[in-house]
């Protein structure tokens, strides 16, 4: 494995500047694993105020993603970067966009438990997500954890788990389908129920999707659409 | 960076400290401008002066007294017989048709002093004058006809108003009869200043009025060529050599080391070495242009051949590469590209070069080119002087006509010098181009 | 860096020694040019250590490093324009269509027209622009009259893509042109002695950018006819315009491998350093 860094430039500006913008992308992690927490959570207890924080906090990662993105292209305008600096700015740019898009996920959550907490009579399954949402979150936060350490091996580990959370997934799927046949009333609650499912399932695609960026990141080779394991022997 | 000195106190200070150092600065710069147009002002002082008094005293020998003599060239006084040869005519008594003549203007004239005193008014050379005359038309024989003659040293010198008739007359050369004979000839309009052609047409004489700077002329002209024929292709062919082709090593060094010594040698001891070896060894002729041409390009050769290297040496070498990776060989390289662009300094260099051997008296005192030499050299071996030897030997004689002839042949040297240099100035500007 | 505090203390030899092997594909098929082993030494001073690389036809390949790491030296000796400097001596093997160009069977007045330069400063002789172009075809007699000279000139002018610019005064001085114009007519003087090579010698860095990407658009042209070997300080001009990159470390070449790779992700940990900006 390669040591990673993108400290030590000639010059001493341009560190900073990558520093910046990597913190940047942190918070922007962190607002996000905390946006997937809260949506979860207000989906899971129906909290209106917290699907209502979930929608405010959607609109600060938005800002997130255009603030970076804007550092981004200046630093590939004035720094022209190359080799790992370039590839530094290009996952980043990648991964914010990611990040974005789990924010989105997470506002659904949100938006949902906001809907849930306005009705009643609604069916128990709903607490069958806190297992997938459990999985999903940690896979989430082990992402932005490799993100931050630039670890590889934390990278192919998290993005294994991926497999795990579509099987899940999809059992959720398939549990929804013999309820909605069982008992058609809850059609419109069985469906809003998988798109939370399918939320979550997305956001650890996404998740995974980091994991890729910040193998090609410290790697430089890029692993997306390719056979993992096979990727691991090879790399590490 | 050091943090104090952006602090807004200690900056301010910093400036204060500038601002008052800046007054000094500028005087400093200001009196060592006035160093500067002080000495070249100076030098321009000195310049001047020196070419004015040159000017001053050398312009009369540009000019001539001639007298108008009625002489009747007969065979009896001339001392010829009928039809004579050439060594007859080079022999016959022009000084008694001469003196005849005289007497014949101042009849009043009797006694043998007074007469010798008449005679003198006449240049000792204005019998030769006579003598080309006939011996170019002999017909004149018997012939009675009007001449101007050359008047002699005193006579002259009076005209152009250098004897001082307020002295005594037992303290000057030039006595009263004389003063009066040349008024009376002044009063008939029989004497007069001419244009003085004698001083380019010939050698040197003992006599100021027919001494001529045409002898050294020459022989200054013969030696350079000389010196130029030789010095000029051995010292760019050595300085090519030396700074293209030559490894660097520890014996190009030493031959470095000694070519720059030997321009730094007195030029007295190539005299020398042109004495021991061109003339006691080789045999070569005392004198001659040859020899001194000889000498004074062993003088010369340094001083090419040091700036033709720093001329080659100036040449950039991205021309060198640029040829070479063309695929041109060393020998194109250098006289394709790297001599053209150096010619201009090569040239420089041979004129300074030149310059000096013109100027230089020393070694050819050396081979024997001070000796008193009448005729104009024609070829490379006759004996011959130069022009700055001239000078010297003239500066050592008390005749008033010499004085002047001194100045006026300093003149002719300081022109040739000038005409060299515009030579070379033109032939610069033929040659220079830009890079 | 740990690199540089090491290198006060070792000799430089010991350093170059630590470099290791050429990471990456030294060798391509049918090569045009091949070093194998070459070391240069300035008297007692290595300057190369042990290159092996090869110059692929229709390929511009791109030299680069921080100064001093023997990329030009390298350049020279494709040439022999070190043959000139007394106190350098190539050791290994470098070929031309599989000649050894140092064999002294090898002219080389004759390698130096099968192998152009083009140098940092453009060089133009204060001759006329025509005179410039057929000064090489004069020399090696390429042309067997004034006609012949001319198409020559013209040709040349026109695949420096200079010949429109130039045609009205083919008798003005070369060193009348704009410094961009001087180096195209440079690489015009070059073409006209129908190089089979031309090697660049940092052609570009006494130009504004503006005649740079002329050249650089004229280096892609030639790639078509001529095989190309172009050094370079620019590391954005040698991703531009080069197909191969070697970067060069303290006389020895550290890498080589296609220019996509080197700069997206070079393997060996001082070309990562020399491409991002980390030396010295």
């Amino acid at each position: 494995m390669k040591k990673f860094t993108h400290e030590g430039h000639t010059a001493h500006q341009f560190d900073i500047e990558l520093n910046d913008v990597k913190h940047k992308v942190m918070n922007m992690g962190g607002l996000v694993e905390s946006m997937v927490h809260d949506g979860l959570e207000a989906l899971l207890t129906m909290n209106a105020e917290l699907g209502a924080k979930v929608s405010l906090d959607d609109k600060k990662a938005n800002q997130f993603e255009l603030d970076i993105d804007e550092d981004c292209t200046r630093i590939l305008a004035r720094r022209q970067p190359a080799a790992s600096d370039l590839r530094l700015v290009i996952t980043i740019i990648k991964t914010i966009t990611d990040l974005e898009r789990i924010g989105d996920e997470a506002e659904k959550l949100g938006r949902i438990g906001v809907k849930l907490a306005n009705e009643r009579d609604i069916p128990h399954y709903y607490k069958d997500l806190r297992h997938l949402g459990d999985h999903v979150k940690s896979m989430l936060r082990e992402a932005l954890d490799a993100f931050t350490r630039m670890d590889v091996e934390a990278a192919f580990r998290t993005a294994a788990k991926d497999e795990a959370i579509d099987m899940e997934y999809s059992n959720i799927s398939r549990l929804l389908i013999t309820h909605m046949m069982e008992n058609p009333g809850h059609v419109s609650h069985a469906l809003d129920m998988n798109w939370c499912a399918r939320s979550l399932e997305r956001i650890g695609d996404h998740a995974c999707n980091i994991c890729e960026y910040v193998i090609y990141l410290v790697e430089g080779e890029d692993v997306r659409h390719a056979n993992l394991d096979e990727m691991r022997k090879r790399l590490l | 960076m050091n943090q104090e000195s952006q602090q807004p106190s200690s900056r301010g200070s910093a400036t204060e400290l500038v601002r008052a150092g800046l007054k000094r600065r500028y005087a400093r710069e200001k009196r060592f401008r006035l160093y500067g147009l002080t000495a070249i002002f100076g030098s321009l002082a000195f310049l001047a002066v020196l070419i004015i008094s040159i000017t001053v005293r050398g312009l009369p020998a540009f000019q001539q007294t001639f007298i108008q003599l009625d002489v009747t060239l007969d065979a009896g006084t001339l001392g010829l017989t009928d039809n004579p040869d050439n060594a007859a005519l080079l022999k016959a008594n022009y000084n008694g048709v001469i003196k005849k003549a005289l007497l014949a203007s101042f009849p009043d004239v009797k006694k043998r002093n007074d007469k010798k005193a008449l005679y003198k008014l006449m240049s000792k050379g204005a019998q030769y004058d006579l003598q080309r005359k006939l011996i170019a038309d002999p017909e004149l024989i018997g012939q009675s006809k009007t001449y101007w003659l050359p008047a002699g040293d005193d006579a002259n010198g009076y005209m152009k108003g250098i004897v001082d008739t307020t002295l005594p007359e037992k303290k000057r050369r030039f006595k009263d009869n004389q003063i009066a004979w040349v008024e009376t000839l002044k009063s008939e309009k029989r004497i007069a200043q001419r244009f003085n052609k004698t001083f380019f047409e010939r050698g040197d004489s003992r006599e100021p009025e027919m001494a001529g700077i045409r002898g050294a002329l020459f022989g200054s002209i013969l030696t350079l060529f000389v010196t130029l024929m030789l010095s000029f292709p051995v010292a760019v062919a050595a300085a090519i050599y030396l700074e293209e082709f030559a490894p660097k090593n520890k014996w190009t060094d030493l031959i470095e080391v000694n070519i720059n010594n030997l321009a730094a040698v007195p030029s007295i001891v190539f005299g020398l070495l042109g004495l021991a070896v061109f003339i006691n060894f080789f045999h070569l002729p005392r004198s001659a242009p040859l020899v001194g041409g000889l000498v004074l390009s062993l003088m010369t050769l340094p001083t090419i051949i040091i700036s033709s290297r720093a001329a080659l040496k100036s040449v950039p070498p991205s021309i060198r590469d640029a040829a070479l990776g063309l695929g041109a060989s060393r020998l194109q390289v250098v006289f394709h590209h790297v001599l053209p662009l150096a010619l201009p300094g090569i040239l420089t260099g041979t004129i300074i070069g030149m310059a000096q051997a013109l100027g230089e008296t020393a070694p050819l005192l050396m081979i024997g080119m001070v000796a008193f030499i009448v005729d104009v050299p024609t070829s490379l071996t006759d004996p011959a002087t130069v022009l700055p030897v001239q000078i010297f030997q003239w500066a050592d004689l008390p005749e008033k006509g010499f004085v002047e002839r001194t100045s006026a042949a300093i003149m002719v040297l300081l022109a040739f010098l000038i005409a060299m240099n515009a030579f070379a100035v033109m032939l610069r500007r033929k040659f220079e181009r830009k890079w | 860096m740990n690199l540089e505090q090491d290198q006060a203390e070792q000799t430089i030899d010991e350093i170059v020694a630590s470099l290791g092997d050429t990471v990456g594909e030294t060798r391509v098929e049918n090569p045009k040019m091949s070093a194998t082993g070459v070391d240069v030494f300035y008297a007692d001073k290595q300057a190369i250590y042990g290159v092996d690389l090869d110059i692929a036809n229709n390929e511009v390949i791109a030299m680069i490093g921080p100064s001093g790491c023997g990329k030009s030296t390298l350049l020279r000796c494709l040439n022999r324009m070190n043959d000139t400097i007394p106190i350098c001596r190539v050791t290994g093997e470098l070929t031309l269509d599989g000649e050894d160009i140092y064999n002294k069977d090898t002219d080389p007045v004759l390698l130096r027209a099968r192998v152009g330069m083009v140098f940092q400063k453009p060089n133009p002789f204060p001759k006329s622009i025509y005179e410039n172009v057929a000064y090489g075809p004069r020399l090696h007699g390429l042309s067997r009259n004034k006609a012949d000279l001319d198409d020559i000139v013209v040709t040349s002018l026109r695949k420096a893509g200079i010949y429109n610019e130039v045609k009205d005064r083919l008798d003005a001085p070369g060193t009348g042109l704009s410094g961009g114009q001087q180096q195209r007519l440079c690489i015009a003087r070059t073409i006209a002695c129908s190089p089979e090579v031309i090697l660049m010698d940092e052609p570009c860095s006494a130009l504004d950018p503006i005649a740079t990407a002329k050249i650089e658009e004229l280096i892609d042209e030639l790639r078509e006819n001529y095989a190309i070997a172009i050094v370079t300080h620019s590391m954005q001009q040698a991703a531009r315009v080069s197909q191969r990159t070697a970067y060069f470390h303290l006389g020895k070449l550290v890498e080589v491998g296609d220019t996509d790779t080197i700069f997206t992700n070079p393997s060996h940990e001082l070309t990562e350093n020399y491409i991002t900006g980390r030396f010295g």
